[in-house]
């Protein structure tokens, strides 16, 4: 392979004098190639963009909910259970979410209600932002005080502003009314690309300790599911299984899956999963144009061969092995690929930024194509590879061509 | 006694054996020695040029022995005929068979490039050899850009750069007009005198007249051979005669 030098510099020559030829030959890889980078990146900038808005309100988070398995108001998750639950290393904050509809009627008009029911870690676990006053704590939720937290946006849609601590609302749920004293303002979260946070005739939510809440409903602490924080820096999966170990133990159903547990864990990388799929599919017809630039390169370089039948000839008499033709011309078909492959990385990736700003502003997201060192290596080895394999017929019939066959054409 | 430096024994070469079978070369027995410059004139059809590719190891006789500067190459490989090619063949075609996208000193590098020889000593040796045929001003023009007597002589600077002991002409002048013939075979006569072998194939008496040894080719024998006794003289004349 001493060589090898001179076989590169025999195949620049050859592409360089037939630059139109070889820029044809060159586009169904350039195409190929470039089609599925911009695809991968578009793909992976929509999922990078999922998983930080879903990371944002959901990061961390566990839920425990009672199974069908279980059979009897035995196992619902009690009050003390949530305080047990509270107390486990790793976890920050435990929350009960329980939403029932009900109304209420300002100077504004009749609104329907959504009342959620919460334990004392709401705030943390709603990743409320406070705009006026404070979200209710323990003290509220132990003594069942009659006070409520809404965002700034309902606040204004109920009253017209949203300064409005130490307001009342007047709640009708269950036929029971109650007023309720507004102690805190939440600021309301931007809708991002995947996740909204209100739409046009959405109820007013106004949350409420869930033992006010009881009193509404007639219930008493018992609760279907339970949320709860846990250390962004662990495994949500180890800190789910220590909650559910001590679920189990308290209410004596070992082995029973009683409890069942989802962590934001499962369902990101359920939903990533999907689009992995998805991504890979249309890679995967996008790769399929890149097997017939491959097959392209093959036909441009048999026709190549037959044109070129003298030449080999020629070269044959002044003693070229069958292995150096051969490897002028895989050398060609190789570096035809790779430079197609180049041209095509950078068109992939001005593409993906292209189809991530026409996204983006025609459905008001906002995607940065996610390109990674990976998808080009891959493609890069790819391009060769189809180099290479599409190259080795048409070499292989130009080298076993005999020396006075191929100088007595012309 | 030394060795001849080409000897052929009994070598015969058949197309399509059997019935319709062609003897293109038929128990042809022929020995030159180191040095010699030998014509094979033969009419077309007579097998000459079979002879030419047999002595070219551009192809594998059907049977019979050929010994090249001592070794047979009669029963040798694909790869170890292109080996031999390169080192012990400078050909001249009647068509130039220069390539016609590379400039004359890159054609003149060509076997050198097979032989593997680096790229300083390639560029001198075919500096050297461009030089010696009279285009050391036309070194990086490409065939189509110089006429037949220059495409030949860049020919004949390919075919001695890698310094091979034989040179085998093929009709080198057949493409040509009489000016540039005759310049082609005063380069072919002084290579000889240099001490190369030079084989001249032709068809043309005249041209044949002008080496030291005639062989005379038909029907797959040799018809006859000797020695040109007006070597030399015979360039006299026709030159007189010509000018």
């Amino acid at each position: 392979m001493s060589n090898l030098y001179e076989y590169i510099k025999m195949a620049v020559h050859n592409i360089m004098a037939n630059k139109g030829r070889s820029f044809l030959t060159m586009l169904g890889i350039i195409i190929g190639i470039a089609s599925v980078i911009a695809i991968v990146s578009v793909g992976e900038g929509t999922k990078n963009q999922m998983n930080s808005e879903i990371d944002d309100i959901g990061g961390g988070q566990i839920a425990i909910s009672v199974s069908d398995e279980a059979q009897t108001d035995e196992e619902w998750i009690t009050a003390d259970d949530v305080e047990a639950i509270r107390a486990i290393d790793g976890i920050e904050g435990v929350n009960v979410s329980d939403s029932f509809s009900g109304e209420t009627t300002t100077g504004k008009g009749n609104f329907s209600l959504m009342l959620t029911g919460e334990g004392p870690d709401a705030k943390l676990l709603n990743n409320a932002t406070m705009k006026h006053g404070v979200y209710f704590g323990e003290n509220e939720v132990q003594e069942a005080k009659n006070v409520c937290v809404l965002s700034d946006a309902d606040a204004k849609r109920l009253f017209g502003t949203d300064d409005v601590v130490g307001m009342t609302v007047d709640v009708n749920c269950y036929g029971l009314t109650k007023s309720l004293r507004i102690c805190g303002v939440t600021t309301q979260k931007e809708n991002g690309t995947f996740v909204s946070y209100t739409y046009e005739g959405m109820p007013v939510t106004i949350n409420v300790p869930y033992t006010t809440m009881n009193e509404f409903t007639g219930v008493s602490d018992y609760f279907f599911s339970v949320t709860m924080q846990a250390d962004k820096s662990l495994n949500s999966q180890d800190v789910a299984d220590k909650v559910v170990k001590l679920m189990e133990k308290r209410h004596q159903c070992a082995g029973k899956d009683y409890f069942q547990v989802q962590s934001f864990q499962d369902i990101m990388s359920s939903m990533n999963q999907m689009l992995d799929m998805v991504t890979a599919f249309i890679s995967f017809v996008a790769g399929i144009s890149l097997l017939v630039g491959g097959i392209g390169v093959m036909n441009i370089m048999l026709v190549s061969v037959t044109e070129r039948t003298r030449e080999i000839g020629i070269r044959k008499s002044l003693g070229a092995k069958t292995s150096s033709i051969m490897m002028q011309f895989l050398a060609e078909a190789a570096i035809l690929t790779v430079i197609g492959g180049v041209i095509g990385i950078v068109l992939g990736v001005i593409g993906g930024y292209v189809i991530c700003s026409i996204i983006s502003s025609s459905m008001g997201m906002s995607i940065t194509p996610g390109i990674s060192l990976s998808t080009i290596m891959a493609a890069t080895l790819f391009s060769c590879a189809v180099g290479v394999f599409f190259g080795i017929y048409p070499a292989k019939k130009a080298a076993k061509l005999s020396p006075i066959e191929a100088l007595r054409r012309n | 006694m030394e060795e001849a430096l080409i000897r052929v024994k009994d070598l015969c070469k058949i197309y399509n054996p059997g019935e319709n079978e062609v003897r293109a070369l038929d128990h042809i027995n022929l020995e030159i020695n180191k040095g010699e410059f030998v014509a094979i004139i033969g009419q077309s059809g007579s097998g000459k040029s079979t002879f030419m590719n047999m002595l070219g190891c551009l192809d594998v006789p059907t049977s019979g022995e050929y010994f090249l500067n001592g070794t047979d190459v009669s029963t040798m490989e694909d790869n170890e005929l292109s080996e031999v090619r390169n080192r012990e063949i400078g050909f001249i075609f009647q068509g130039f068979n220069l390539i016609s996208n590379l400039t004359a000193i890159e054609n003149v590098e060509l076997p050198l490039v097979y032989r593997g020889v680096d790229r300083k000593t390639r560029h001198k040796l075919a500096v050297e050899s461009l030089t010696m045929v009279g285009l050391e001003k036309r070194m990086d023009h490409r065939p189509n850009e110089m006429s037949g007597g220059q495409q030949q002589r860049v020919a004949i600077a390919r075919a001695i750069a890698a310094q091979p002991p034989v040179i085998l002409a093929d009709e080198p002048t057949g493409n040509l007009d009489s000016a540039s013939s005759k310049e082609i075979l005063q380069i072919l006569k002084s290579m000889h005198e240099q001490g190369k072998t030079v084989i001249l194939i032709t068809h043309d008496n005249g041209i044949a007249a002008q080496a030291r040894r005639v062989v005379r080719i038909m029907d797959g024998k040799i018809e006859s051979d000797f020695i040109n006794k007006n070597y030399g003289k015979e360039e006299y004349i026709k030159n007189q005669l010509d000018a």
